[in-house]
């Protein structure tokens, strides 16, 4: 592709010279056209200064304790695994017989009713929430990842 | 509170102790994968910062994108370089993070000086060094004013040093378009620098 230079080859090959990516022939034709060249020769020497100062550049890391991806332990695995359960089932058990508790000693129909509508309101809201977050959980395309 | 990462040219590994890492990953071991955890983070999240301008983004993009290679390790070729394929994880992660902030219109953009902000202060040094710094800021201010499809393909091959043929892979175009595109993002940035009333 000729140019107002006289350069018969596209003026991305100076990128592919300064790369080192080109085949010998198309290097060799670049070279032989910059030694003539001052303005091929002014580009290539822009191109290259603004290329070393991007590769030399230091950019701020964070450090390995600063990712929460970082595996954990097999203990700590397995004591979360059995933690959560017993947790979940002893809730169950106290609230469970709480309410047993309540409904045994309630002296007439009102308070019984206020306990089954309170119950009834908490329920609903917690079916509500779980159900959300099923969907959320269904619909999330990182489901299978393992942390 | 932050390090410095090591020269670009003492990132790179052996294709084989890479290839015997995935390797030892896929069979379950955990100190393999967490290896290449502690090798492919770092540059992953350089990447992410040189897209996306913002430490916290750039830590959310690394994190799903690590994930996302750990949990596709065993359809990946093994004889491939991991560098690329990671590269194209976190090239998606950025858009699709891209993608959901323009649905929200209270996202702000990312100030001019974000990247230059990322970048490591020279300490006490000569002249010359300072000069280099300051040419340093330049450029990554006037990086940050490229479209990212320009950005992309500079950061990738004059910072991250990949070939052509692992640019072509990571950013899904043929290598023979890696030249042209490549050159027309630096006389781009070439351009800005000048309107900055700097000459490179």
């Amino acid at each position: 592709m000729p140019d107002a230079c006289g350069r018969t080859f596209d003026e991305a090959f100076l990128s592919g010279y300064l790369d080192q990516a080109l085949v010998q022939g198309d290097e060799q034709r670049v070279r032989v056209h910059l030694e003539d060249c001052v303005s091929c020769r002014a580009l290539l020497e822009d191109l290259a200064s603004v290329r070393d100062a991007t590769m030399s550049s230091t950019f701020d890391i964070p450090r390995d304790d600063e990712w929460s991806e970082a595996p954990r332990t097999g203990t700590s695995r397995l004591l979360r695994g059995l933690g959560w359960p017993l947790v979940t089932a002893w809730i169950v058990v106290v609230i469970g017989f709480g309410l047993w508790e309540t409904w045994q000693d309630a002296d007439n129909l009102f308070e019984r009713l206020l306990l089954v509508g309170g119950l009834s309101g908490v329920s609903l809201l917690l079916i509500s929430a779980f159900l959300d977050r099923r969907h959320a959980m269904q619909t999330d395309r990182y489901r299978e990842v393992r942390k | 509170m932050v390090e410095r990462q090591p020269p670009v040219a003492a990132r790179g590994d052996t294709a084989e102790s890479e290839s015997a890492l995935i390797d030892l990953a896929r069979a379950g071991h955990t100190d393999a994968r967490e290896t290449l955890a502690q090798r492919y983070r770092q540059p992953a999240y350089l990447l992410a910062v040189q897209m996306l301008g913002n430490r916290d983004d750039a830590m959310d993009v690394t994190q799903d994108a690590m994930l996302r290679f750990f949990t596709t390790l065993d359809s990946f070729d093994s004889e491939r370089r991991v560098q690329p394929w990671l590269f194209t994880i976190v090239r998606n992660q950025v858009r699709d993070l891209w993608r959901r902030r323009r649905r929200r219109p209270g996202d702000s953009a990312p100030d001019a000086d974000s990247l230059t902000s990322q970048l490591v202060a020279p300490g006490p040094s000569p002249e010359a060094d300072l000069r280099r710094q300051q040419l340093r800021e330049e450029v990554w201010r006037a990086m940050d004013k490229l479209p990212a499809e320009k950005r992309e393909i500079i950061v990738l091959r004059d910072f991250h040093d990949l070939a052509y043929n692992d640019i072509a892979q990571v950013l899904g175009i043929p290598i023979g378009t890696v030249m042209s595109r490549l050159h027309g993002a630096r006389r781009q940035l070439r351009a800005r620098l000048e309107e900055g009333g700097r000459h490179a």
